[in-house]
């Protein structure tokens, strides 16, 4: 097997505008999914069954089916709805990269919420009794006491969760969306140099992991900073 | 409804072969996750070193990817070779199933083989010095000794490894196996109704996930039953 170094070369400039659009797909289906999760969260915790039952069975769907399939049937299925198609959402709907980071939201929002209810039920009985016996509203021990604690607490899985993300991104190119892979795949299909250029591509994937993992890594130092070791 | 009622029996195939795509790629996971931990595990440090490239570079990449490398790969090497013997030869490939399966399983039994780690160091170090101080030979301690107690501790992860190789089968139809996705594209080119027949895949692949779900928590149960008194 001899590697083909200088098409490698050739490639790296159009891969780097295909990072581009994996990023977009990223920060805005991350950021987005992380209020829809936040929501969803409250509606599970709310303690009112018609707040959390709907929230339940919104992530039992999503985390029950690929991906791939959620992206199809955004992106294949709802355009049968005339209703849709004359709706304000069109615009967006119509659009592969909108298709693809609405898929992408509703899908991370449902495990992200997941984790964010792990953190929460992991926060100690006795920092609520503590706020309560100093006096403090529900609101107040909800903001400063149980949520620092539960951010903490949740970081290791959910950087897990947005490195998934990132991962998932690469399905946009199912639906023609020239993401990283997207575009690897295209230049495979002009060349048929699949080891050459997919090899390159995964790693700079493996790259981007990396620093994800690292930064996370960080993060949870800074959180977790008034624990004593 | 109406539209769907010819697409019984394609819907029931297509889910057929998703399933035994899962079984072939769960065996495969679970013999690459046992080959991982064990390199993990072990003195050697070249061993180390490869287990520990295999899990960054599988882990790291995307699924879609590494499928994509695994079938596209395997079909130039194949056809290069096949060059050399006949100049006739025009296209050779593995068979999607067994590309798909493979990689499935070099993916999931990444992430396996950390779990499998994790649950060999959590058996007591006691119970291995007991079994050699009875005279138990090696290979009878990893199957009577090490194996009962690590996959108590390993089922939790592990269950969700299967959830996610489930899941992750939905992405052979890319590479032509012709499962449900695969169904469900044919029957919207004749009966436009796209929607509902996405729907359906993800419908049965909820029911499969939530079987496996159910199976899981009783293996779980049934691998604690000595524990209950206790708790």
């Amino acid at each position: 097997m001899n590697l083909d170094f200088h098409l490698i070369l050739e490639s790296i400039p159009k891969m780097l505008a295909g990072l581009g659009v994996t990023f977009q797909l990223l920060i805005l289906a991350s950021l987005l999914g992380l209020g829809l999760a936040i929501i969803l969260l409250l509606m599970r915790i709310s303690g009112r069954w018609y707040l959390s039952l709907p929230a339940f069975i919104y992530t039992y769907f999503f985390r029950g089916t690929p991906i791939l399939v959620q992206i199809f049937v955004i992106y294949h299925g709802l355009p049968q709805f005339e209703f849709i198609r004359a709706s304000v959402f069109w615009p967006i709907l119509r659009e592969p990269f909108g298709c693809a980071t609405l898929a992408l939201t509703l899908n991370s929002a449902a495990y992200v919420s997941e984790i964010l209810r792990g953190g929460y039920l992991g926060v100690e009985r006795g920092l609520h009794e503590a706020g309560m016996a100093l006096g403090l509203t529900k609101r107040h021990r909800f903001f400063y006491v149980t949520t620092p604690i539960a951010i903490r607490l949740a970081i290791p899985a959910y950087s897990n969760d947005f490195i998934s993300m990132l991962k998932a991104t690469s399905l946009a190119s199912t639906i023609t969306l020239l993401d990283m892979t997207g575009v690897a795949r295209t230049i495979v299909a002009q060349t048929f140099a699949p080891y050459e250029i997919f090899i390159a591509t995964a790693i700079i994937y493996i790259v981007m992991t990396g620093i994800l993992q690292r930064g996370f890594g960080l993060f949870e130092k800074r959180m977790s900073r008034y624990i004593m070791q | 409804m109406v539209d769907l009622s010819g697409w019984w029996d394609d819907y029931f195939w297509g889910a057929m072969a998703v399933l035994r795509v899962f079984a072939v790629s769960l065996v495969l996971t679970v013999v690459f996750g046992l080959i991982g931990a064990a390199a993990k595990l072990s003195k050697s440090r070249i061993a180390h070193k490869i287990a520990g490239a295999y899990t960054i570079a599988f882990r790291g990449t995307p699924e879609l990817l590494v499928l994509l490398i695994f079938y596209y790969g395997s079909a130039v090497t194949l056809t290069g070779i096949g060059k050399i013997f006949s100049s006739q030869t025009q296209f050779v490939d593995i068979p999607p199933f067994w590309a798909g399966s493979f990689a499935i399983a070099m993916i999931v039994g990444s992430y396996a083989t950390e779990t499998f780690r994790g649950a060999f160091l959590g058996v007591d170090p006691g119970h291995v010095e007991a079994a050699r101080a009875l005279g138990i030979s090696n290979l009878q301690t990893f199957f009577y000794v090490r194996i009962p107690q690590m996959w108590r501790l390993a089922l939790p992860s592990f269950g969700n490894h299967m959830l996610s190789l489930m899941k992750d089968t939905a992405l052979i139809s890319i590479i032509g196996l012709e499962e449900i996705l695969f169904v469900a594209e044919m029957a919207t080119a004749v009966t436009l109704k796209p929607f509902m027949m996405y729907m359906v895949v993800a419908l049965i692949y909820l029911s499969i996930t939530t079987v496996i779900t159910l199976v899981v928590m009783a293996l779980e149960k049934h691998a604690n039953r000595h524990l209950e008194g206790a708790r």
